[in-house]
């Protein structure tokens, strides 16, 4: 579970100080799918970055599988992204030079698990996602579709409990991106908690909550479940 | 963990920068060791003992103008007042300064006639009191007496019947067993018998760039020359007082000749390795150079490959690495780079090592030295990539996020 608590976020230079978050709440449960939309310079990335402890915040209180993020420190907070938190990025954010199998290897490096187990997870995960046959291929030897498959398959390979995904389908043609909603919503489906920030109001129609940031708060609230959506439509 | 085969496959998809860096390195260390090869070299050169009781020796000489001048009554003359003088242990009349690079060489052999094999030696004509008046030891055999010097003219081409020579040239001359050479008749000038009365631990030639320079002989000679060499010895610290008393005492008691170039050995030696210490201090100043030009291009090749990569650490930090992990890929991947370049350095630097023995007739290069270069550069290559893993260890995690 995900608990934000009056959080705020500013960012402080020599004579200006922007509120990027302003007493921000949220609750994500355990097998939600939250999308999350809003104006660019709303605040949705400075939420998604202190979601995935990429950023801290100044001040609230935010507990991630009750662990309090805001008493942890820059390792604990290192250790806690690979344990918990699965990244997926507009970019893909592969490593170029690394070849599929070496790309999803490096989060269970970081981790620490052995060469058979992470030969085990890297399989598995790459054959999750469709790609297992082309895991000697580079990043650049792939369409923008498979890079992103591949992206998923490196932030599924350690088990996380929360995969958060930053406009998964921004750099991808509709076709492509459905295809990868789709793996998202499967994903869900096997229990992986999923939060996504997305322009796309389609897309974001498609998880099981919107809320929509708005000024550096949660603006709106929408508590409609897709499968209550399809049975209105 | 360690990131190695991650490390090995992204270096070997993006060589040229690593390999030239490794190039580099691997060229400091076969250029690094060599010098450092040389310099220690010639500092063993300079660190070689003369024989001489170098502290407290000087020399000068006595150019004779005069016409009509009686050479040998002066000399003895002379000769007297120097030994007399309080302060003085002994002094002598002497052909050539030991280091001091002119000199006389002559050869000896075992056998009369003119093809037979010979060792090439540095002659000092002195007389019963070298010895005493330059310091030496004597370690076999014995002394010449005040009968067995000879007078010897201008130009005159016979020799003494006795000698002593040092024991480099007797190990030389009888390598089975050096102290035998006592007693033995060896001839000069291709013909002329020579025995071996004695043997001194040591006296080098006045060539220290000749590989015989620990090859030198004493004849008991007086040369009744116009130009020659005074050779005096003092009692412990009182060298540089009693220079200038001799001079003068030399210079007023016979207005016929001049006394010129009063020396000590301490400089004659600075000045014959003046020019092993320029070139050491020339090499010393190329290998600390090229050392940090190899150290600045570690830097400029991780600041670069870091800022090329900024959003990947990014990544990295995202998908767990604490800063620890990061900074330790940049430190490994330098290592890596290395311990290639380190590798390739070995291999140059012997063989550079064996051109220069067989092209200079130098010996061959210590495992110790190439162990010190080896370490020397990993040390150089870490320390050098510490600021840039830093900074990379820096990135913000959020760099992964970032649209740019």
């Amino acid at each position: 579970m995900l608990i934000m608590k009056n959080i705020n976020k500013i960012f402080q230079t020599a004579d200006i100080q922007t509120h990027a978050l302003r007493d921000f709440c949220l609750q994500v449960n355990e097998g939600d799918f939250v999308s999350v939309t809003g104006p660019s310079g709303s605040g949705k990335t400075t939420f998604l970055n202190i979601a995935g402890l990429l950023e801290t915040f100044s001040n609230g209180e935010f507990l991630l599988d009750g662990e309090d993020v805001g008493k942890l420190n820059d390792n604990g907070r290192s250790r806690m992204r690979n344990e918990k938190i699965g990244f997926i990025f507009q970019g893909f954010n592969l490593i170029p030079d690394l070849n599929l199998y070496d790309n999803v290897d490096v989060p269970l490096r970081y981790r620490g698990f052995n060469a058979k187990e992470r030969k085990f997870r890297i399989e598995q995960n790459l054959e999750r996602v469709g790609l297992a046959s082309r895991m000697k291929h580079l990043p650049s030897q792939l369409s923008g579709g498979q890079q992103q498959r591949v992206a998923i398959a490196r932030a599924l390979a350690t088990d996380p409990r929360f995969l958060l995904a930053d406009e998964p389908t921004g750099n991808l043609d509709s076709e492509m991106a459905q295809s990868v909603m789709s793996l998202l919503e499967d994903i869900n489906q096997q229990g992986t908690t999923i939060i996504m920030v997305t322009h796309d109001a389609q897309l974001a129609q498609r998880a099981k909550r919107t809320i929509q940031v708005k000024d550096g708060k949660v603006s709106e609230l929408e508590n409609i479940s897709r499968q209550h959506n399809q049975a209105i439509a | 963990m360690l990131e190695t085969g991650l490390i090995l496959r992204a270096l070997a998809r993006n060589k040229i920068g690593a390999l030239l860096i490794a190039l580099q390195i691997a060229l400091t260390m076969t250029i690094m060791v060599n010098a450092i090869f040389m310099i220690q070299d010639r500092q063993q050169q300079m660190q070689r003992k003369s024989g001489l009781d170098e502290k407290n020796s000087f020399y000068l000489t006595n150019t004779v103008f005069g016409q009509d001048y009686n050479i040998q009554a002066h000399l003895q003359t002379d000769l007297h007042t120097i030994r007399n003088t309080p302060g003085v242990v002994d002094a002598i009349q002497i052909n050539a300064i030991p280091l001091s690079s002119s000199g006389w060489s002559m050869a000896l052999q075992h056998e009369p006639g003119e093809d037979k094999d010979a060792v090439g030696t540095a002659i000092y004509m002195v007389d019963d009191h070298a010895i005493n008046s330059m310091g030496l030891t004597l370690v076999a055999g014995a002394n010449f007496q005040p009968e067995d010097v000879e007078l010897r003219k201008e130009g005159q081409s016979t020799w003494p019947a006795k000698t002593i020579i040092t024991q480099a040239f007797a190990e030389n001359l009888y390598p089975d067993n050096w102290q035998s050479a006592v007693g033995k008749t060896v001839y000069i000038s291709q013909t002329q018998p020579i025995q071996i009365i004695g043997i001194v631990a040591a006296l080098q030639a006045p060539w220290n760039g000749w590989n015989g320079v620990e090859r030198s002989m004493l004849v008991p000679f007086q040369r009744e020359s116009k130009g020659s060499y005074y050779f005096i010895r003092t009692e412990a610290g009182r060298r540089d007082e009693l220079m200038p008393i001799i001079e003068k005492t030399l210079a007023e008691s016979d207005k016929k000749r001049i006394i010129r170039r009063v020396t000590t050995i301490e400089d004659t030696r600075e000045r014959s390795y003046r020019q092993h210490n320029a070139t050491n201090k020339i090499l010393t100043t190329v290998v600390i150079t090229l050392t940090l030009i190899t150290g600045f291009g570690i830097v400029g090749l991780a600041i670069f490959s870091i800022n090329r990569r900024t959003k990947q650490i990014g990544t990295r930090r995202a998908l767990g690495a604490t800063k620890g992990q990061i900074m330790r890929y940049f430190m490994m991947e330098n290592f890596i780079i290395s311990t290639f370049g380190i590798i390739i350095g070995c291999f140059g630097a012997v063989a550079l090592n064996m051109w220069l023995v067989n092209t200079f007739n130098l010996s061959p290069i210590s495992f110790q030295l190439v162990a010190f270069g080896v370490i020397t550069l990993f040390i150089v290559g870490q320390l050098a990539v510490l600021y840039p893993a830093r900074k990379a260890a820096m990135i913000a995690p959020a760099t992964a996020t970032r649209t740019i």
